[in-house]
């Protein structure tokens, strides 16, 4: 049987960060990278735009051949991972074979989560998870003249500004009361909304598709309210699940995600865990979260591949802290630390309706809980530090506030220059 | 031991050798050439100069294939010299008097790093009183520091000493530097008859050059020369002691080795000279005088003279004075009844000639008692005539009989 | 990995907030002195003191490890991180990655801009009216040497804080094995460089001279192996009363003779590995274990070294060496320059480099200082840092033309804390002297 001293599953950030990990410590020890996906690594967030066609499909790839030859890392590309056999450290994958390691990194992302809505494995929809999923879309968006996004989150509102951009007539369905839910709160969404809406897009919050069935140019949606659509383009972004179904039968401890403590650390041993699948503490709550974003993936990246070669350089997960950021129609969003207000924390706004400028502060004693503004650039990493850092801004408030992005570089001058 | 002269032409027919007039400066200087040394470096001083000179021309005159460095004073000729023995260079200066005691510091390294340099020193007297004249002054000073010193009687031996110097020098029970000592004024310019040797023999005589196998300064094979050695703990003094011996070993391998050296030019080019110790009409003698270098010629014209009035007088001469040949001296000793030691030179401290001094540590080893006394003549150039040796031979006589005086006697100092 | 890289360095006590980097850089990027949208931008005030908010061209970059697009990409020759406009999707993640404000959006094109530093040649550099922005390009230096091997064992004995042992690496890297290494009596084989007892410090040949023939001694050697057709370098590095003192006669001679000899001497301005004593390089009023401070006699108190220190670099002048200059381990790219002209030098005559060595136990310094105190001597023109060549004649190789008083560079040592006001006055008046004496050699040169 094949034998490595450290598994990789999986390709994008938080498996290639591991990948640096650990050969930052460990130059020499035997490494596999394992993807069930054919292409070179690339980011799920850069989809939205190879369906735009602004990233073509082989220019987004974050690492090529020579990377992992240099790295003496055997890459295994369209392998997928199909159980776990962790009572004798071996990994099984679809195509039978297996392989045995020392140390295994789960880095293995989400698909997207398929709601149960009646018809719907009637009809043909789109998802946009994979280059494939995004090349497919690309070509399609190109003929669709009435389109219907199911879900307003980010993905979903990238495709369908996409869509509208090339003429489409675009419905966008989404269950919550309003756009990018869990993200910006209801006046950011608003100026988001007004966007769409300016450029043609229909947006139907609050709604909740209850039935599909095939129609003569693609597929009929029946609304909650009784209300049908037509569309020749269905894209399904309705949310992501973690892709750990390989976790059967073993006894790796998984809730919405695979559970991993500040090292990344699994409930088994030799098994570590990172992105997209890990359930992992929040910065915030101390509970175990879903933080299914870029910045976090890269970190809990490091951090397992740095705990699996034995790394004594190796800092705690100090735990998630949310960070977006959302670019639509030229404007831009950026969402840092927690984007609602628990019971005691200061609220600071500012709305500058008329040039559509808005910035979203919340405090709790002081220091800061989360930011967020549309159109009001300030450095997404400067903020974090501050809200990491705990750093108490009771003196600089009103000038914070005012202007986060001069006086975020001030306090960072002084304190972690 | 053998006596001086040509009598004895090996078995192996020496080739014929051209004959010229030189002085004993150019003899020394051709001497040099002969042996091919890659390195002479030079400082002129009296009376030396004239040998460097003689060397600068012979190469100028691409008769020697040698890099000559004119350096600034005999402090770096000799550390020149160190550092191209170091990279594996037959080596060669001279000097004397000022220049020697100027040139210690190195001079006293030479022979602990074992570089088998050689240089002649072309004697002269100590200052002060100022000086430029003959005595054998300057050498006596640096006996004790470990090169071989080995003293001229003639020009000829002064040219066929400078070679077999360096093969004495490059031995390898021996890889101790040479100093041949010719006397100031009497063979630096003393102009005789000379054989001087074709280049081929002494090139076969010479065989293969390897003068850094012990020790080299060569980023080809990279070692420490001379780390800080010694002190009180660990290696330390071990390391030392083993340095020490071994110099003092290869001082003594010596001994044999110029005998071996003497004996293969005698073979090869048909003139053998006493390596360590001359005897001169010592059979039968009842009493003897001791003579160094130059001095020696006037010495064996009164003997042959008091020979012939009927006293039975012999001469010892030292060729070989360090490492001093205390056997080769008692053997020479064995049947004489009293010495007279003749040196050109002063020892302060026992107030008398230093070779008497060195001769008397040789007959405490003797067994019996040898009444002896020490002459002292022929300071700075002042001539030892065959009259001063009739006052030796008289002196030495009345020992026989009468008491040693414990005073030297000052031979020139009524003249 | 491992890599040095060009920086722009800044210096904060130097900034006063004007902004002119911000709008050089504005300018060279944008075409317009907005300085909005210059990438590197002064933050701070002038109460609390002023920072930059700049790109690190970190060498971990965050900004990189979360860009989705690949756009963002680590140099691995320059070290500059890379932007690609085609690459990029202005998702802003990556100014979310950095934690410095080092990529932020630019209002005017709506996409990320960040330091390129111009390609080598910064606009806000020189742009900067007090010297507070330095480009810092000695990292080819640590590059090129750490590729070279070290020459001596790991491990020598030197005094914490001394700059000799790194000055020894840095020139045996340099120069090479194919070199003979002479280290006469003093701090450099005291630690260790030709060992103890049979065992060696050095992967080079190495030996000890006399303290007075070192210099000799390299000549005999080099000459020998010119001889028989073999590039050897001979190499010295000697202390500063070896070569002044007691070696000056042999130093002198093989300089008259044109030796191919390259002559480092480490000048600590005394006899500081015999216990700090005075030399003819102390300068004056220097305390040493021989110029000691007492109550004196007849009223006159001693008060340290009473002579000014022989100046041996400007006397290798008037040798008319193939190559002498002064160089300070403050700056090294400066005498890493001068190490290169003096080895080839050394191929056709003899090369002297004379490089100045603050000793933290003799001068009574803590050991921390040591740069500090050689940047110090520099930035007071105490010593002057030049070259010369025959043809070239002498030239300064940074020049100090608004020096600060003197008394900088005395009070960050312990050797002249007893000086009088007289005597402050007087090394005031010779640090004056000297410059304007090696001045009219720089005029003589150029005429």
């Amino acid at each position: 049987m094949e034998h490595t001293k450290y598994l990789v599953v999986g390709s994008s950030h938080a498996a290639l960060e591991a990948v640096t990990a650990i050969r930052m410590h460990d130059t020499e020890g035997s490494l596999t990278l394992l993807t069930r996906d054919t292409h070179l690594p690339y980011s799920p967030t850069v989809l939205p735009y190879v369906v735009s066609g602004r990233s073509a499909p082989d220019g987004i790839f974050l690492r090529d051949e020579k990377f992992f030859a240099d790295n003496h890392v055997a890459l295994k590309r369209g392998k997928a991972l199909k159980a776990l056999h962790t009572e004798r450290n071996a990994a099984e994958l679809a195509d039978g074979s297996e392989i045995a390691y020392d140390k295994i990194l789960l880095a293995t992302g989400a698909a997207p989560a398929i709601p149960p809505i009646p018809g719907l494995d009637q009809v043909a929809y789109h998802v946009l998870r994979t280059l494939d999923d995004a090349t497919k879309l690309n070509a399609a968006i190109k003929q669709s003249k009435q389109a219907v996004v199911m879900g307003a989150g980010l993905v979903g509102m990238h495709a369908a500004e996409n869509l509208v951009k090339v003429g489409a007539k675009v419905t966008i369905v989404e269950m919550a009361k309003q756009l990018t839910d869990g993200y910006f709160d209801a006046t950011a969404a608003g100026l988001i909304e007004k966007a769409f809406t300016d450029n043609g897009a229909t947006i139907l919050t609050g709604s909740r598709v209850v039935k599909l069935a095939p129609s003569a140019i693609g597929a009929t949606l029946t609304l909650e309210n009784g209300t049908t659509l037509e569309a020749d383009l269905l894209l399904v972004a309705t949310g992501v699940k973690p892709n750990m179904d390989y976790l059967a039968g073993s006894p790796v401890e998984h809730e919405r995600g695979i559970l991993v403590s500040d090292t990344m650390q699994t409930s088994v041993a030799n098994v570590w865990s990172a992105g997209d699948c890990a359930q992992a503490k929040g910065f915030f709550s101390n509970a175990k979260v879903m933080n299914a974003i870029l910045p976090d993936a890269t970190e809990q990246g490091r951090i397992a591949g740095m705990a699996m070669a034995g790394d004594p350089g190796l800092k705690k997960y100090p735990g998630g802290v949310p960070l977006n950021t959302y670019h639509f129609f030229g404007r831009h969003a950026i969402s840092v630390g927690s984007s609602k207000a628990p019971a005691g924390a200061e609220v600071v706004t500012r709305f500058d309706e008329a040039n559509g400028r808005y910035l979203k502060v919340i405090f709790m004693e002081g220091r800061l809980l989360g930011i967020y503004g549309v159109n009001e650039f300030f450095d997404g990493g400067v903020m974090c530090q501050l809200i990491l850092r705990r750093v108490d801004l009771s003196s600089v408030k009103e000038r914070f506030v005012a202007n986060p992005l001069a006086v975020g570089r001030e306090l960072m001058s002084k304190l972690w220059r | 031991m053998t006596t001086a002269t040509l009598e004895t032409p090996s078995q192996a027919k020496p080739a014929k050798q051209k004959v010229i007039l030189c002085e004993g400066n150019e003899a020394a200087a051709l001497g040099v050439a002969l042996a091919r040394p890659d390195m002479v470096a030079v400082y002129p001083i009296t009376p030396q100069s004239s040998l460097v000179e003689h060397v600068a021309k012979l190469i100028a005159d691409g008769r020697m294939d040698a890099d000559i460095v004119d350096a600034e004073g005999e402090h770096s000729v000799l550390s020149v010299l160190q550092g191209a023995a170091l990279a594996g260079g037959r080596t060669y200066t001279a000097t004397c008097g000022p220049g020697l005691a100027f040139m210690f510091e190195p001079y006293f390294r030479t022979s602990g790093m074992r570089l088998p340099i050689v240089m002649s020193i072309v004697t002269r007297d100590g200052i002060t009183p100022q000086s430029v004249w003959g005595g054998h002054q300057d050498a006596m000073t640096v006996r004790e520091v470990g090169w071989v010193q080995l003293y001229c009687e003639t020009v000829q031996e002064v040219l066929d000493t400078t070679v077999m110097a360096f093969k004495i020098a490059e031995h390898h029970d021996v890889m101790l530097p040479v100093n041949v000592c010719l006397d100031g004024n009497y063979l630096s310019y003393g102009t005789s008859r000379v054989e001087l040797p074709g280049q081929a023999e002494v090139d076969a005589f010479m065989g293969v050059k390897d003068v850094n196998w012990h020790v080299a300064l060569d980023p080809l094979r990279p070692m420490a020369v001379d780390p800080l050695t010694g002190g009180s703990g660990g290696k330390g003094p071990s390391t030392f002691v083993r340095y020490r011996k071994g110099q003092c070993r290869g001082m003594q391998n010596s001994l044999r080795v110029i005998e071996e050296i003497h004996e293969e030019w005698a073979q090869r080019f048909g003139r053998r000279f006493a390596p360590l110790v001359e005897e001169y009409r010592l059979d039968g003698a009842d009493y003897a005088i001791m003579t160094l270098g130059s001095m020696t010629g006037a010495a064996k014209d009164a003997i042959d003279e008091a020979r012939d009035a009927g006293k039975r007088i012999g001469l010892i001469k030292l060729k070989t004075f360090s490492p001093f040949p205390v056997e080769a001296l008692l053997k020479s000793l064995k049947n004489v009844q009293a010495l007279g030691v003749v040196d050109r030179s002063v020892g302060f401290r026992w107030n008398c000639g230093p070779m008497y001094q060195e001769t008397m540590g040789a007959l405490y080893r003797l067994g019996r008692h040898i009444p002896s006394m020490s002459f002292i003549g022929g300071l700075a150039g002042a001539d030892i005539t065959v009259g001063h040796f009739h006052r030796v031979i008289e002196a030495t006589e009345k020992l026989m009989t009468g008491p040693a005086p414990t005073e030297p006697v000052w031979l020139n100092e009524k003249d | 990995m491992g890599r040095s890289y060009n920086t722009i360095a800044f210096d904060a006590a130097k900034c006063d907030g004007c902004g002119d980097c911000m709008t050089a850089c504005a300018t060279a990027k944008v075409g317009v002195g907005d300085t909005a949208r210059s990438r590197i931008q002064v933050v701070g005030s002038a109460d609390d003191g002023f920072e930059l908010a700049l790109c690190r061209q970190c060498g971990d970059p965050k900004c990189v490890t979360v860009c989705p697009a690949g756009a963002l990409t680590k140099d691995g020759t320059s070290g500059v991180i890379d932007w690609s406009a085609a690459k990029c999707v202005d998702c802003l993640l990556c100014t979310v990655g950095c934690a410095y404000a080092g990529i932020a959006l630019d209002a005017g094109t709506g996409h990320v801009a960040k330091c390129d530093t111009c390609a080598g040649a910064p606009a806000c550099v020189p742009a900067c009216p007090h010297d507070a922005l330095t480009y810092i390009t000695t990292s080819r230096i640590y590059n090129e040497v750490g590729d070279w091997e070290d020459l001596f064992a790991p491990g020598l004995a030197g005094c914490q804080g001394c700059n000799t042992e790194l000055l020894m690496r840095h020139t045996l890297r340099r120069v090479g094995p194919d070199t003979v290494l002479a280290t006469p009596p003093g701090c450099v084989p005291g630690m260790g460089s030709v060992g103890f007892n049979g065992t060696t410090g050095t992967k080079v040949p190495v030996f000890h001279p006399l303290l007075t023939n070192t210099a000799a001694m390299l000549a005999g050697i080099k000459r020998q192996y010119k001889r028989v057709g073999r590039e050897v370098t001979a190499l010295a590095i000697a202390g500063d009363g070896g070569a002044s003192d007691v070696g000056f006669q042999s130093l002198s001679g093989a300089a008259e003779r044109n030796e191919q000899i390259l002559f480092m001497v480490v000048d600590n301005e005394g006899y500081m590995n015999t216990g700090m004593q005075r030399s003819s390089c102390t300068p004056y009023g220097a305390w040493t274990s021989t110029t000691p401070i007492g109550e004196g006699s007849r009223g006159i108190p001693s008060q340290g070294k009473t002579q000014d220190a022989k100046n041996l670099p400007l006397i290798m002048v008037n040798h008319r060496c193939e190559y002498v200059a002064t160089a300070s381990t403050a700056y090294m790219e400066d005498l890493y320059d001068k190490l290169d002209k003096a080895i080839q030098a050394s191929k056709v005559g003899f090369a002297y480099l004379h490089v100045y060595s603050p000793c933290t136990t003799g001068w009574r310094f803590p050991t921390d200082q040591n740069m500090e105190v050689a940047r110090k001597a520099v930035e007071t023109n105490f010593v002057m840092l030049w070259e010369y060549t025959p043809g070239e004649g002498l030239r300064f190789t940074r020049p100090v033309d608004d020096p600060l008083p003197v008394t900088e560079y005395l009070k960050a040592m312990g050797r002249f804390r007893h000086l009088s006001p007289d005597q402050i006055s007087h090394i005031q008046g010779k640090v004056v002297e000297n410059l304007a004496f090696v001045k009219q050699m720089v005029h003589r040169a150029s005429v």
